[in-house]
């Protein structure tokens, strides 16, 4: 058995790294079993559209968010019950979509929810439309952080609801009232009182929480997960939704500094939303990078190898550049970490979509062609992979 | 009276002789009409029974097809014009017998209701019945929950035709209803037996009898006229949102639902091309008996997308059929929530007075399509968390809050022959 | 996912050439903004009309809806997507 050349070993390489035991191997000549291969499903994993919560059940210790990626970095596979989860982040991170979530989960495995709008922001529609049933969720308008921890304490000691929900969004302290250290020795007796009450409790912590009350937090939250925004997702010109990273600072049931990456659509229910299933269509833009981010799925690091559908998107300024509008260029570009068989690839028009699969089987077979003996070889391309590139079967006069 | 005793009180008075079937007659067409502004109408046609020239009409939701109860009574009277002897006598109220009260009085406000001799005290009682001959219709309308209030100076004898009762009443120095309101339960059922459970409630504005419409299956039809007709669906969203709402309104408030809609749609062939029929139906089978009037509007505005009418639409009528009492209200009881309402409803009082009955309360969607985002929900006050989706707020003929958690099934407070 | 600020809190905005938002500013902080989508909702004009002009604005930490009231040309932040 020859050894392949240096370049189609590199290629086979990170093809096994990715497909695992589908990837094709080295056999004398490249014998794949790709074509035969699942699609991996976590590419397309309709992960942010709005709808009821996961599939996963609760347990008796927790309760699952509802994304899979997040669940899977959490000790318990869950928001813990009988504790107190704090989630932390600024701006649009999709804290309060993970906590609706979080909250039609509770309602599904039969609990009540009380929600403490200090913001004054909570939206029943969205709520309804994210899996939230508004029959059994207590909507509660404290004035303060002070009442709020009152309303909370009260509604722990009868133990009427299963989960409390502290929304502190644009809680700013200041003003007459109780000092902050006085607050957080109460937030400090609520989490207690949670525990012995066995109610599960979420707070929603903005960024300009005073040193005081976060280190409050700090302590008692069993869980405490970091969300930060990395991405937005356009269809066209309008941001449809935000790639965010769930990190885990905090874990009492598990190994902390885990991270997972959520990809959140906001559906407005119109007829547009129907575009939001079509992956080929959605890209991702991150500012400041040059790095190459596919149609995004949850979970998934960036994809070596394989070219967005549709072709590369200039990464967008912050600034208040205009946009101009989405022209694919026809060129798949190089991403600068991989060293896939698409270096040996010729260039490609923009293919449609689900080519993912075909292009790599395509450019595997073509690089093999190519770099091995020239001869043309038992793979077969699909049409579309090799529309418009030059036949090489037609330049060395058919098979 | 005898009719002797009657001349001589009122010497100028004009006695006709009754005419029971033409009374009857009358009466059916009135009930006929009426059927046209609510779906819930009920009415004793025996003309020699004492309540003959009573009739109820279940409001609920109607307001939205017919407007504010002032401008629907006034409707009402003009489509019975030509069919009674005379403007009606109206009462509204929360429950039958406040409404009918309210009838009385407000006839007592206008000229003395005819007698006929022989015949009953038409007019003496009831929702809508017949009598008096004074221009507009004479209508006293109740506050919204306000029929005990409005009951409580009002002499308690009208609690009750029994002549046993109201000597008991008497002797008992209780005078007017609200003093019968105001004794504890115990007290009435050891004083009068069960009948006193029934007068206790009666007085303190609680639905004693279930309200029976006339038909039985009946027909829940209704028509609009739109005017000019319109030619797009969006123009017939409209219509249909205020007819399926006042359905929605009336099913709940019957405890029912519905499983199948018929909307007919008349189109106006004035200005259409081609061969056009005179109307258009949609015989529409709903996924589950509901009562919310939203789904059904949604289902059948879904359908005219599909399939829109081939000329503009001058008539909308929708028709609901297969109406039956909710088999859904017992589905709340699989719901692992529903057990703890009652405890969390003392709770959220509790939250309620201290904080403020403004600041607990739980969120409700109204129209999630409209287009301004606050119009999309409503919010509701604590005092009634728990009651379960599709309760409606404030049903006219209906029990008042209080009783409605349970008064729907538990209306078996009956005493004997109504009165 | 967003946050209803009910009271739709008024906010200083600052126009470009075109006469598109490129700025707000709220709550103590100021965030340039690019707008991604923009609609008008028109109604109940035979009463109480309701004129505005939405924006869909995206900025360095938030995406957010804002609307100019055609009334009393006012400009109002009126949820954060979140």
């Amino acid at each position: 058995m020859t050894t392949p050349p240096q370049n189609v070993q590199a290629a086979l390489a990170s093809l096994r790294e990715r497909w695992g035991g589908a990837a094709p191997r080295w056999g004398g000549e490249v014998e794949g079993a790709l074509a035969v291969a699942p699609r991996p499903s976590p590419a397309f994993d309709p992960e942010g559209l709005p709808g009821g919560p996961g599939a996963l059940p609760a347990s008796d210790r927790a309760i699952p968010t509802g994304f899979h990626s997040v669940d899977a970095i959490l000790g318990l596979g869950g928001l813990p019950r009988s504790a107190m989860t704090a989630i932390q982040g600024d701006g649009t991170s999709g804290k309060t979509t993970l906590a609706l979530q979080a909250v039609a989960g509770a309602q599904a495995a039969g609990g009540i929810v009380a929600y403490l709008d200090l913001a004054r922001s909570l939206d029943p529609v969205e709520a309804a439309a994210r899996g939230v049933q508004l029959d059994w969720l207590v909507v509660l308008m404290p004035d303060s952080l002070d009442e709020a921890l009152a309303m909370a304490a009260m509604l722990l000691q009868d133990r009427t609801v299963d989960l409390l929900l502290l929304d502190l969004q644009f809680w700013t302290p200041g003003g007459a009232g109780t000092s902050n250290s006085n607050l957080a020795e109460r937030l400090n007796r609520l989490a207690a009182l949670a525990r012995r009450a066995g109610v599960q409790v979420l707070v929603l912590e903005p960024p300009s929480l005073p040193p005081a009350l976060a280190g409050v937090l700090i302590q008692v939250a069993a869980l405490r997960l970091e969300l930060n925004w990395r991405a937005w997702i356009r269809l066209g010109r309008d941001v449809v939704g935000q790639r965010t990273e769930v990190r885990v600072t905090r874990d009492r049931f598990g190994p902390p500094g885990r991270a997972a990456e959520l990809g959140i659509l906001y559906a407005e229910g119109g007829l547009r939303d129907a575009c939001l299933i079509r992956r080929d269509l959605l890209r991702e833009s991150t500012p400041g990078t040059g790095r190459l981010t596919a149609a995004w799925g949850s979970g998934v690091a960036p994809l070596g190898g394989v070219a967005p559908p549709g072709g590369y998107r200039p990464n967008l300024p912050t600034s208040a550049a205009r946009l101009a509008p989405l022209h694919p260029p026809a060129i798949t570009p190089v991403p600068d970490d991989a060293t896939s068989p698409s270096s040996l690839a010729s260039p490609s028009p923009a293919p449609g979509p689900r080519q993912g699969l075909r292009s790599i089987r395509g450019r595997a077979d073509h690089s093999w062609r190519q770099a091995v003996d020239g001869r043309p070889g038992p793979g077969r391309e699909p049409p579309c992979a090799r529309a418009g590139r030059p036949d090489p079967d037609a330049a060395r006069g058919g098979p | 009276m005898p009719l002797g005793a009657a001349h001589r009180l009122a010497p100028e008075a004009v006695f006709l002789d009754p005419d029971p079937p033409a009374g009857a007659a009358a009466l059916k067409a009135a009930l006929d009409r009426l059927a046209g502004f609510s779906p819930g109408v009920a009415a004793e046609t025996d003309a020699m029974t004492p309540g003959f020239g009573r009739v109820e009409v279940q409001l609920d939701g109607l307001d939205r097809l017919w407007g504010p109860e002032p401008l629907l009574v006034r409707r009402v009277g003009e489509a019975l014009a030509g069919i009674l002897p005379g403007p009606p006598l109206a009462g509204i109220g929360g429950t039958r017998f406040a409404a009918a009260v309210a009838a009385v009085l407000a006839g007592k406000v206008a000229v003395p209701p005819l007698v006929a001799a022989g015949g009953a005290a038409g007019g003496a009682a009831g929702g809508v019945a017949c009598g008096v001959a004074s221009g507009a219709v004479a209508l006293h309308a109740i506050e919204p929950s306000g029929d005990a209030a409005f009951l409580a100076p009002l002499p308690a004898v009208m609690l009750s035709r029994d002549p046993e009762v109201r000597a008991r009443l008497d002797r008992f120095g209780l005078r007017v209803i609200g003093q019968v309101a105001e004794l504890p339960r115990s007290a009435l059922v050891a004083r009068f037996g069960p009948e006193g459970e029934w007068l206790h409630a009666r007085a303190r504005g609680e639905e004693t009898e279930p309200f029976r419409p006339r038909h039985a299956p009946e027909r829940f039809a209704m028509a609009l006229p739109i005017d000019p007709p319109v030619s797009n669906v969006e123009g017939l969203r409209f219509v249909l949102h205020r007819l399926a709402a006042a359905f929605g309104d009336q099913l709940d408030a019957r405890g029912a639902a519905t499983a199948r809609a018929r909307l007919t749609l008349e189109l106006d062939r004035s200005f259409s091309t081609g061969d056009v029929p005179p109307s258009m139906t949609i015989d529409q089978l709903l996924p589950e008996p509901t009562s919310e009037g939203l789904a059904i509007e949604r289902l059948l505005i879904a359908r005219l997308e599909m399939d829109p009418p081939r000329a503009s639409v001058a008539r909308v009528e929708l028709e609901l059929g297969d109406v039956a009492p909710a088999a859904g209200t017992q589905l709340s009881l699989f719901t692992p929530q529903t057990g703890r309402t009652g405890r969390l409803g003392w709770q959220l009082a509790r939250l309620g007075l201290r904080f403020g009955e403004d600041r607990v309360g739980w969120t409700e969607l109204e129209d999630t399509e409209a287009a301004l985002a606050e119009t999309r929900w409503t919010w509701r006050r604590g005092s009634s968390f728990g009651a379960g989706a599709g309760a409606s707020t404030t049903g006219r003929a209906t029990a008042p809050d209080r009783a409605r958690s349970g008064g729907r099934t538990n209306a078996a407070l009956h005493r004997g022959p109504a009165s | 996912m967003t946050r209803l600020l009910r009271e739709h809190p008024s906010i200083d905005v600052e126009l470009g050439p075109d006469g598109e938002p490129i700025a707000f500013r709220w709550n103590g902080r100021q965030e340039r903004i690019e707008v991604c989508n923009r609609w008008r909702v028109e109604e109940s004009w035979w009463s109480r009309p309701i004129a505005r002009d939405y924006f869909k604005v995206a900025g360095a930490s938030w995406l957010a809806l804002l609307y100019l009231d055609r009334v009393d040309l006012t400009w109002h932040l009126e949820r954060l997507y979140d």
